[in-house]
């Protein structure tokens, strides 16, 4: 883990997977705020968990993401909202299929593609690099936006094996996308399986398209990855009161508890809550109320 | 019969919200979109069976959640479902003009339906951050309709000073109405036709053909039009024919708490709302 961070830079434009609070590559995200990573562009669709952690633990400069929140659940991001408003990080909000677009130029190794939304939008006033212009072929108006080629996408996968082949279940949101336009792709999984298995069960990315693979088990906690376990309710309620509380309670009361004095992913796990925690997290898959328990506690 | 049944302002928004949705067409939410989450799997239930429902972010075609989760991107939404596809193909089908619908709210909204999900102030010195709209900035543009929801459609006092999420001017245009700043739909070639419903906790509008702007059209039995004026700081078209709206039946309500036994459809208001009941 602390290799595969290391080969990411102060300042590289970083495509996080996952998607609110679904598989996000939290264990990586954690060890970069532990290595003191500076200035991270982030890219991205709609997230939540990961942008804020990433915003509190100050690894961040600029977001490019198109929606951070935790949705109705805990509502607006609270670190993620401070780094904005206090100028910590610079907005380049942008929109999901504005990004999925731009993600397909670099995977199409094209330097840009027209698109007939954004027009009339303000998003605009956050890209400078957009080309609004006529389209030679219909006389209409169309925008053009450039190629989006990540640094790296950090990814996190149910299974993948030493050669760095992936199986990762659906929902994919953009990962497939941020793999295939990625210049390096960072893979936590959450665990490694034998190449036959991962033959057997069929590789959603082959082993070409990966630069490096980490074992994580529990690797995107608190947020979900099924069907190994729901997403931590309680403990992104823990979160939320340090974040909302303001940057030092952040730091006093989360950071440095689950962060920077933790030393592997079995001391994280046991602060976290150890086997009974994730038995807990696991247990959806028993019954529609087991499941349902788990979005009321905490 | 005649026994008295009653219902929640909560029960009525997501109502009202599935009464845009016709059968037969193809109909997306996005994310953070709680109402419009249970709103559409009602649809489906009752008067849309032959719709095509994309269950949110997580894609799924046609999905039964065996209830809904208080996030839009988890296992929960894609439970029996016919196919899953992977959104960029949702976003394709909108800009080639077939999705038909999808639903869209705002920290602010003008008369035209534009809306702003960004921020307030500018992005050098943003006082404040919203989440940020997702794919709507694209989808406002490219379905050939939408929704938009508000359950904070009445004003805010705070000392002397009223609060409006209707505003006469959003600070910052995420998501596009009929009129932008940068011109009207037409002018732009945007690829869809833009809002045509507007549904708030204090009423139902649609759009004036002639001006494009907001024209309040039905109102709850516990509102007035004096009710909406106050809480809009521009001034709303009133139809002639403005009353109050058609009411759900018990076995229309006992749907919707049903299939939503956790309540997220509440989860959007200020309390004081949810204590509003109607008789039915």
């Amino acid at each position: 883990m602390e290799e595969a961070a290391s080969t990411i830079r102060d300042g590289d434009v970083v495509a996080i997977g996952g998607g609110l609070c679904m598989r996000e590559p939290m264990a990586m995200l954690r060890e970069l705020v532990r290595q003191g990573r500076r200035n991270l562009h982030i890219v991205g669709t709609a997230h939540g968990f990961d942008v804020d952690f990433a915003c509190g633990g100050g690894i961040v400069g600029a977001v490019e993401e198109t929606h951070v929140s935790f949705e109705q659940d805990f509502g607006l991001a609270p670190n993620y909202r401070r780094a904005c408003e206090t100028g910590q990080v610079r907005i380049k909000e942008n929109c999901c299929n504005t990004v999925i677009m731009q993600l397909r130029a670099s995977e199409f190794g094209i330097p840009f593609v027209p698109m007939r939304s954004i027009k009339g939008s303000d998003e605009i006033k956050l890209h400078p690099e957009f080309k609004p212009m006529v389209d030679p072929f219909t006389g209409k108006k169309i925008v053009l936006v450039p190629a989006l080629t990540p640094d790296v996408a950090i990814i996190h996968a149910q299974k993948a094996d030493i050669h760095g082949n992936l199986k990762i279940l659906p929902p994919y949101v953009a990962d497939v996308l941020f793999i295939r336009a990625s210049k390096r792709v960072i893979v936590t999984a959450e665990e490694i399986v034998s190449e036959e298995k991962m033959i057997e069960e069929g590789p959603t990315i082959p082993y070409y398209e990966t630069t490096a693979v980490v074992n994580a088990p529990f690797g995107a906690h608190p947020t979900s990855c099924y069907p190994y376990y729901a997403y931590d309710r309680e403990h992104i309620s823990e979160y939320m009161k340090s974040a909302k509380e303001g940057a030092d309670a952040f730091k006093n009361r989360y950071l440095d508890k689950y962060v920077y004095g933790v030393k592997s992913p079995e001391e994280y796990l046991e602060k976290v809550g150890g086997n009974v925690k994730r038995e807990r997290l696991a247990s959806w898959k028993e019954s529609r109320e087991r499941w349902m328990e788990l979005f009321t506690y905490g | 019969m005649g026994e008295k049944f009653e219902v929640g302002i909560d029960e009525l928004l997501v109502f009202n919200v599935a009464r845009t949705i016709r059968d037969r067409t193809t109909v997306f939410h996005g994310v953070s979109s709680p109402i419009p989450m249970v709103a559409m799997y009602y649809a489906k239930l009752t008067h849309a069976k032959d719709m095509v429902y994309f269950g949110g972010v997580s894609s799924a075609v046609d999905p039964n959640p065996p209830f809904f989760p208080p996030t839009t991107n988890d296992w929960v939404m894609i439970q029996g479902r016919t196919a899953m596809v992977t959104v960029d193909k949702i976003f394709d089908l909108a800009q080639r003009g077939e999705l038909d619908r999808s639903f869209f709210s705002g920290a602010q909204i003008d008369k035209y339906g534009n809306q702003n999900v960004s921020m307030i102030g500018t992005p050098d010195r943003c006082k404040v951050k919203f989440p940020g709209g997702a794919g709507g900035c694209n989808l406002s543009g490219d379905c050939v309709n939408y929704t938009i929801w508000t359950t904070r459609h009445r004003a805010q006092k705070k000392g002397d000073r009223k609060f409006f999420t209707l505003v006469n001017k959003c600070d910052f245009v995420t998501n596009v109405g009929h009129v932008t700043p940068y011109g009207r739909r037409e002018e732009l070639d945007l690829v869809g036709n833009g809002p045509d419903w507007v549904v708030t906790e204090l009423g139902v509008f649609d759009f004036d053909e002639v001006t494009k702007t907001m024209r309040l059209r039905y109102l709850y039995p516990d509102t007035t039009v004096d009710d909406v004026l106050d809480s809009t700081e521009f001034e709303p078209i009133i139809h002639p024919n403005v009353g109050v709206m058609e009411m759900p039946t018990r076995e229309e309500i006992e749907i919707i708490r049903r299939i939503d036994p956790l309540g997220v459809r509440k989860l959007e208001y200020p309390e004081q709302e949810l204590a509003r009941r109607f008789q039915i």
